[in-house]
């Protein structure tokens, strides 16, 4: 019997997201941290209220980048050669592998930019767009994007000794235009201004990144076989 | 020949390139610091060019899987990140006498440039994991087709974000600049255009002559072998 593309993609997320679960790697390990991590500026600053409010976006997303990429490299998001000939031989799609390994990290990854929010708005006096769920999409297409591409590299640099200091180094910079889109986007509707530009920057990053994720799905796996 | 020819072409055309840079007048605001945007212009240009032909070169392996292509995406971008340093220092020594500043966090065009170096070096660093030339192949295709996602970002920046870079000089409107400064540019921009054939031609000459040499060194290692102690005695 042959599994569907949806279902496939749908049975490794849900397999992610169980691994997690049981580990509890991001959820209680890196969560905390990452919400430590945004205690510091104001503990490197002085406490002037109009700075903190101008470091509240900034350091948002750098938190949101840094510990990000922790959760989608995690040590128990690995797949060793042995599991990947397994899912090989099972006739899975490695198109559907990197789908639902994305979904996986990026439900993770969203459920982690929702709790930082709490301590930026606490901490940096930070006053987010009226406009609630335009944000909540905005983050959600930030966090599907930052999935992808950290999946992306991950697979890329799969089996090398310098996987730890090379996938960062690859996925940091790309991260760019998925940031720069989410950020953006976000000033402009606390400003009231048009959003389209970066929204369209957004929305061609997320798509150029699930179109290289699952052309080049087939390419990865022999890779890691 | 072929190589011979294209060699000479580029010698005469950076040596025209040079002359028309040097003989072109200076710039009513910039004065002679105009003549930095020579180089830097064409090298951002050829940069451009030259991760889209590493982009082209990773897709064309990833759909054929053919070696060729897989070079010509090394060489391309070996080539790139050079021209992108030159960009990066010549736009930061023309910065300091017109800006005042070596680097400006408002400008958002030098920002994104450099993050474009930084892919590009993770590329080539990706490719350095690995001796086998199938591995390095497969790892950096997958990269070098997704990396190209800066090329417009760099390209665009100075629409999307007000910037202190100057905006677009050739727009549909017309050419924003002096027929002697376009000339000087336009020549240099082809010097350029031909040092980067010449040097992709070279480095993928290298790189089929690396493979081989590695070949080499493979079979050499499987048919020569350590003889045992005491084999030589008995």
């Amino acid at each position: 019997m042959t599994v569907g593309f949806r279902r496939s993609a749908a049975i490794i997320a849900r397999r992610d997201l169980k691994v997690e679960l049981r580990s509890g790697e991001a959820l209680s390990v890196v969560f905390p941290f990452a919400v430590v991590a945004t205690w510091v500026a104001p503990l490197a600053t002085d406490a002037s209220r109009n700075l903190l409010r101008d470091l509240a976006a900034p350091v948002y997303w750098l938190v949101l980048l840094l510990f990000g990429m922790m959760i989608v490299f995690r040590q128990t998001a690995l797949e060793t050669s042995a599991q990947r000939r397994v899912l090989a031989l099972t006739g899975l799609d490695p198109a559907a592998r990197f789908v639902g390994r994305s979904a996986a990290s990026a439900l993770i990854l969203t459920l982690m930019a929702g709790v930082l929010i709490i301590p930026i708005l606490v901490l940096y006096d930070y006053r987010p767009p009226s406009a609630v769920w335009p944000m909540v999409l905005v983050i959600t297409m930030a966090a599907a994007g930052l999935a992808m591409l950290g999946t992306l590299a991950g697979d890329v640099t799969v089996g090398l000794r310098a996987r730890t200091s090379l996938a960062p180094l690859l996925m940091a910079p790309l991260a760019t235009p998925l940031l720069m889109g989410a950020s953006q986007t976000l000033e402009a509707l606390i400003a009231e201004h048009s959003i389209i530009t970066w929204v369209l920057v957004l929305v061609i990053a997320n798509l150029g990144l699930a179109a290289a994720g699952v052309i080049s799905a087939r390419a990865l796996e022999d890779i890691a076989l | 020949m072929k190589k011979r020819v294209l060699v000479v072409a580029t010698t005469l055309s950076v040596a025209a390139g040079l002359v028309t840079a040097i003989t072109s007048p200076p710039d009513r605001l910039q004065g002679d610091f105009v003549r930095i945007l020579y180089i830097h212009v064409p090298s951002a240009w050829l940069a451009f060019l030259a991760f889209g032909v590493t982009a082209a070169g990773s897709i064309g392996w990833l759909f054929t899987r053919r070696i060729g292509w897989d070079r010509i995406a090394e060489a391309s971008a070996e080539t790139g990140v050079l021209f992108t340093a030159i960009t990066l220092a010549t736009g930061m020594i023309w910065g300091k006498p017109v800006w005042g500043a070596y680097w400006d966090w408002g400008d958002a065009r030098l920002a994104t440039t450099a993050l474009m170096f930084f892919v590009y070096l993770g590329y080539l660093a990706l490719r350095r994991t690995t001796s086998d030339p199938y591995q390095q192949a497969r790892r950096s295709a997958v990269l070098g087709a997704v990396a190209v996602v800066q090329v417009p970002l760099v390209y665009f920046s100075v629409k999307l974000w007000r910037t202190l870079h100057q905006g677009l000089t050739i727009r549909p409107d017309g050419i924003q600049m002096d027929g002697a400064m376009v000339m000087a540019m336009l020549v240099n921009l082809g010097a350029f255009t031909l040092l980067y054939l010449t040097l992709i031609t070279f480095r993928t000459d290298l790189a089929r002559l690396e493979e081989a040499a590695n070949q080499n060194d493979r079979s050499a290692h499987n048919r020569v072998t350590v003889p045992r102690l005491g084999e030589a005695e008995a």
